[in-house]
């Protein structure tokens, strides 16, 4: 298997690790989505591209889409917080205190 | 050199992640995503999926992380944190960075690595070859089966899209 699938691999895993530990912003954590969403779109560009599976193709522009849908979803979520409490730290979602 | 342009580019690929997951202000995680974007399409060109190259630069970069830069901007703090002004982020950005590098020595060093799969080095310019495709870019023909193979995909696609619109505008009312 080709070595630069390792590096992509382990650049998923980065920005998984990157969403799932929080700092202050909120933003922060979307644009770590957003990353995973980035490398899974270019190893399946790649495994598409290395395979000759030319039907497949079709899937790395599906795959943008609804992360281009979901994008979109998280930034409304945002700026309804951003609204609320004048910033988007992660620390104002606290009205469940448990 | 040419023939590792595209590993280099991965390991290029991957230090643009580390600088956004150790996470300083956003408008600089927003620079690193843009930086592996751009790298990113390095790499698919180099495999030979000029289309797909065009479009992470236009919908990925260009409509995605747009819309990211000005909500960024909207939410934003006075003093935003830079990569060498904070400690935490800066032991991070520089701990990745070197759980990357040890992982391209050991694989360079060692000419295959095991974790699930086997990587070896070979694989980068050894590609399977299925015969001739002709004049044409089996790429460009296997998305235009889009419209033609996958209309049923089209149609939920675009049906979420509008779906999601509609959400985010009752998100987005307010009271």
């Amino acid at each position: 298997m080709p070595l630069v699938y390792m590096n992509i691999i382990m650049a998923f895993a980065i920005a998984l690790m990157g969403l799932l530990m929080y700092r202050s912003h909120l933003m922060s954590s979307l644009l770590c989505l957003e990353g995973m969403m980035l490398s899974l779109f270019i190893m399946s560009t790649l495994i598409v591209l290395n395979t000759h599976f030319t039907l497949a193709s079709m899937m790395p522009i599906i795959l943008l889409v609804f992360a281009a849908c979901e994008a979109a979803l998280g930034l409304s979520l945002l700026v309804m917080v951003s609204n609320t409490y004048g910033n988007d730290y992660v620390q104002n979602l606290n009205l469940l205190q448990c | 050199m040419t023939m590792y342009i595209a590993f280099i580019l991965s390991v290029i690929f991957v230090i643009g992640f580390v600088g956004f997951s150790s996470k300083p202000s956003p408008i600089y995680g927003g620079v690193g995503l843009i930086v592996s974007g751009g790298v990113g399409c390095g790499i698919v060109l180099n495999f030979g999926g000029s289309f797909l190259g065009l479009m992470v630069f236009l919908i990925y970069l260009g409509g995605m992380l747009v819309v990211f830069g000005y909500t960024t901007a909207m939410a934003t703090e006075v003093y935003p944190e830079v990569w060498v002004s904070n400690k935490t982020v800066l032991g991070v950005f520089v701990s990745g960075l070197m759980m990357e590098f040890c992982m391209v020595y050991y694989v360079l060093k060692e000419e295959e690595v095991e974790v699930v799969f086997k990587f070896n080095g070979l694989g980068d310019w050894v590609i399977y070859d299925t015969g001739d495709s002709g004049f044409f870019s089996e790429e460009a023909m296997g998305i235009a089966a889009l419209y033609s193979y996958g209309t049923w995909l089209v149609i939920v696609t675009g049906w979420s899209l509008l779906i999601g619109v509609v959400v985010i505008m009752e998100i987005t009312r307010g009271n």
